[in-house]
């Protein structure tokens, strides 16, 4: 796949199975205290979401875990305080981790483009 | 994190080197999470295509099928087009097609006195954009088989799309290169010495980038790992600067499908998913 050009391209994900993210029964009636059980994901996902949902002020308590190895399953545990809830949390550190994602990606386009590294190609 | 999309103070990327199949970058000014993230996407998560059915019509060769097989699913095949693939499992045909698979043929048989030696390159593609990776055309590639006077291998091998996560075949990395903090300011690392921590831990390459701190000041417990750097070198069925560039969509597309996932737990009514793109 050329950086230069994006073709049209499957987009698999768009099709995601509908328990991928459940709510962890238990969750705080005002809905600012919830646990998302997220299914085929791992550190990869849950340490970077983690971080991102942190570093919302409005954040008293997030963390993440893999209740059991052998389970392709991560659990995120989110507690707000009583500004917001914990979904509306959730979806913001989604937003903000794509858009660092994004970021990444095109401060790599503009620096490949710049081409002011050095090569060994033949 | 309010407004840092458009943020002058966001991640920095810094491109030392870049190589056929290796590239020498610096991503600064983002946590640790998001740069492992990033590298562990890369090694794991980012498709490619490699052999994954193989069909024996002859073998008399000294390898047992699966031997040969697992060999075969091995042999890295170029994948700049992998993203006009489907996968197997999501394509609407029975068994495998054109659009979810890439076949392959090779048939040899060893007629004369001497060893013949089967290489990656001889086998035959249906498409010509999935081969399997060669350098140049004097690179025969990788060496699949030996052949003695009389053995014979006829075979025909379907390769797919897939992820690392599913088999090491898949990965389109040799390795990645991960450092940070190269003078050990954080104390992250706690080196075992006889005599002497610097004379008996030689400083790495990225030392250079980077000041070591005062060892009579104050110890800063509150610093965090900001700079990392990567050397990301690929098996050549992709080339870095792609694998870096598909690393950060894959993470994105996770990110998005979780998003989607989400609205439709929030509201099972409102079809979010008719709203997504259509396939393309």
């Amino acid at each position: 796949m050329d950086v230069d050009q994006e073709k049209p391209s499957y987009i698999a994900l768009l099709e995601v199975p509908e328990d991928k993210i459940e709510i962890v029964p238990g969750a705080s009636a005002d809905l600012t205290s919830m646990t998302f059980s997220i299914k085929e994901e791992d550190h990869t996902l849950g340490n970077a979401l983690r971080w991102c949902i942190m570093q919302n002020p409005q954040v008293d308590f997030c963390g993440y875990s893999i209740p059991h190895p052998s389970e392709a399953k991560t659990h995120i545990r989110i507690q707000t305080t009583e500004s917001t809830n914990a979904i509306d949390t959730m979806n913001k550190g989604l937003d903000d981790l794509k858009a660092a994602c994004h970021m990444v990606r095109s401060k790599f386009h503009q620096r490949l483009t710049e081409g002011k590294y050095t090569r060994s190609e033949q | 994190m309010d407004g840092h999309v458009n943020d002058p103070n966001g991640p920095r990327i810094r491109i030392r080197h870049l190589d056929e199949n290796s590239i020498d970058f610096v991503l600064s000014n983002t946590h640790l999470s998001v740069a492992n993230s990033l590298r562990r996407t890369m090694i794991a998560e980012v498709p490619t295509m490699a052999i994954d059915l193989v069909e024996f019509h002859d073998n008399t060769s000294m390898l047992v099928d699966e031997y040969l097989a697992h060999r075969l699913g091995m042999v890295p095949l170029t994948s700049h087009t992998v993203d006009e693939f489907k996968l197997t499992r999501d394509c609407t045909c029975t068994d495998y097609c054109k659009e979810c698979s890439v076949e392959f043929n090779l048939h040899v048989k060893c007629t004369e006195e001497g060893t013949r030696t089967v290489y990656s390159t001889e086998l035959i593609s249906s498409n010509k954009d999935v081969s399997p990776v060669s350098e140049g055309p004097d690179d025969k590639g990788i060496i699949l088989l030996k052949l003695r006077k009389g053995q014979e291998i006829n075979i025909h091998c379907i390769a797919k799309k897939g992820v690392a996560k599913e088999h090491a075949k898949w990965s389109p990395c040799a390795a990645v290169g991960f450092e940070y903090d190269p003078h050990n300011n954080l104390r992250h690392l706690d080196y075992w010495f006889e005599k002497s921590v610097k004379n008996e831990w030689p400083l790495s390459k990225n030392a250079e980038e980077e000041m070591e701190n005062d060892p009579d000041a104050h110890f800063d417990f509150k610093a965090e790992p900001t700079t990392f750097y990567f050397n990301v070198e690929t098996v050549g069925s992709l080339k870095p600067q792609s694998l870096v560039y598909m690393a950060t969509r894959v993470l994105q597309e996770k990110l998005g499908g979780l998003q989607l996932a989400l609205d439709e737990d929030q509201n099972p009514e409102s079809n979010a998913m008719d709203d997504a793109e259509p396939w393309v």
